[in-house]
């Protein structure tokens, strides 16, 4: 998308046919049309194989994001009890949302095997950042999240003495300057 | 109503006041023309600024989205947070909330600082006209939050109408999701005739209002209002020359939102 005269497209524009193109992000199907459905400009995808390509609009600035069924999440843990950890989800995938929303991991939802020899303050204690997917919208306040993924976990936390920890297996942490050993969930660093 | 009540928390101003004297307007001397000057089919002129409440300093709390319409002499800010974690928390939908309220010193006469029913029942308006526009179904378990202050406000079916349009573009600075823009107009009857966009002075005479927001990509009406009592003919006369008018209110507002996108 180089320097073409790009006029702004507004929400509610036509944009092309569904028999020509695909409906990318930032707009909507209705009666076999797409059309735009937010303020930007359009852009064209190449389609990848024998599909049609995919037309999108799209904006240079912050949008806010909300978490959805299967998205990674970034969050804090808030609060923690034996049966589930209360998290403030601070960012969905690589954009921030505009308030945080709150999550909860149960649990049997942090590890992948032996769920029921699982114990929290071995896994999460407040305060850590933890790396999570959405599994479920859950109820009226919280959405259900999980991270038993190697992926997911615990990517920050400071120690009792308050120094940030490196991870040195998937279930401890270290302190560097005490030494001092904690168990967490931690997250596979790349 | 708030002539007794002694607002103690607040520095009060003196509890008799007397207008300034200004000078004389100069008033039109035939009777058929309309006391700015405007013709009977003209529209006050409109402006939009978005994003007037961006953050600068701290991204603390700051809306997602702003907008500050002005049409005329009446004047609307809008900020729009959100999406965001909804209280209500439908797990299908989105929600829509929308809260409304005139500054005290927006119109001709003092306004109470608390929020009367009369802003309720304009906010619960705005919340209906502008829903249908928002892919809710986009944000599920979201709250997206519209706060609008009118600044001043010149004839009360045109500034619903300009509220609703400030909104939309408010919106539409916020990124979300919509179907449109939704563009609003009044209109009404002095005589037999339907003027349109009346100022307060001219809704005081005249004996029926009608206000109309439209989706003009979908061609679709997602609120009427109307105040007094017609025939169906008028009404029908009345709904088609604001559909007309929406259209152009329309073309007014994308031509603002497309030069702010092209800052």
């Amino acid at each position: 998308m180089s320097s073409q005269a790009t006029v702004a497209i507004t929400p509610g524009r036509r944009l092309g046919l569904t028999q020509e193109y695909e409906a990318g992000t930032g707009t909507y199907v209705r009666n076999g049309i797409i059309y735009s459905s937010i303020l930007g400009s359009k852009g064209i995808k190449e389609a990848e194989g024998s599909g049609n390509p995919t037309m999108f609009v799209e904006r240079s600035n912050a949008k806010f994001a909300i978490p959805n069924i299967g998205s990674e999440v970034l969050a804090r843990v808030v609060r923690i009890n034996p049966r589930a950890a209360s998290v403030a989800i601070m960012m969905v995938g690589s954009t921030p949302c505009q308030e945080d929303f709150q999550g909860v991991v149960r649990v049997q939802d942090i590890r992948a095997t032996e769920k029921d020899l699982v114990q929290m303050i071995n896994s999460f204690r407040p305060g850590d950042i933890i790396r999570a997917e959405v599994i479920s919208l859950g109820d009226q306040r919280s959405y259900y999240l999980a991270t038993t993924k190697n992926e997911h976990g615990v990517v920050f936390a400071q120690s009792a003495a308050g120094n940030t920890m490196v991870p040195i297996s998937w279930e401890e942490m270290q302190d560097p300057k005490t030494g001092d050993v904690e168990k967490r969930k931690c997250a596979k660093a790349f | 109503m708030s002539a007794n009540i002694i607002d103690r928390r607040r520095i009060n101003g003196p509890q008799r006041s007397v207008e300034p004297i200004y000078p004389k307007q100069p008033t039109s001397t035939s009777s058929a023309g309309r006391p700015d000057g405007r013709a009977q089919n003209a529209v006050r002129p409109i402006f939009v600024k978005t994003g007037p409440l961006s953050p600068q300093a701290s991204s603390a709390a700051c809306p997602s989205g702003s907008a500050y319409y002005e049409q005329g002499k009446i004047r609307i800010s809008c900020a729009i947070y959100g999406p965001r974690q909804g209280r209500k928390s439908n797990a299908r939908m989105g929600a829509f909330d929308c809260d409304f309220k005139y500054a005290p010193f927006s119109c001709s006469w003092k306004r109470s600082h608390m929020r009367t029913s009369d802003e309720k029942e304009i906010a619960l308006m705005l919340e209906q006209a502008i829903s249908p526009a928002i892919r809710l179904e986009a944000y599920p378990k979201a709250s997206i939050d519209a706060f609008v202050t009118v600044i001043e406000s010149d004839g009360k079916a045109a500034t619903i109408s300009a509220a609703i349009n400030c909104i939309s573009a408010a919106l539409v600075d916020a990124g979300i999701e919509l179907y449109d823009s939704v563009a609003a107009c009044s209109v009404a009857l002095s005589g037999s005739q339907w003027i349109y966009d009346c100022t307060q002075e001219e809704e005081d005479k005249a004996e029926c209002s009608l206000m109309m927001a439209r989706m003009p990509s979908a061609d679709e009406v997602t609120y009427l209002l109307q105040h007094g009592k017609t025939s169906p003919a008028q009404t029908e006369q009345a709904i088609q020359a604001s559909a007309g008018v929406c259209t152009q209110v329309y073309a007014v507002i994308c031509h603002y939102l497309q030069a702010s996108l092209e800052q």
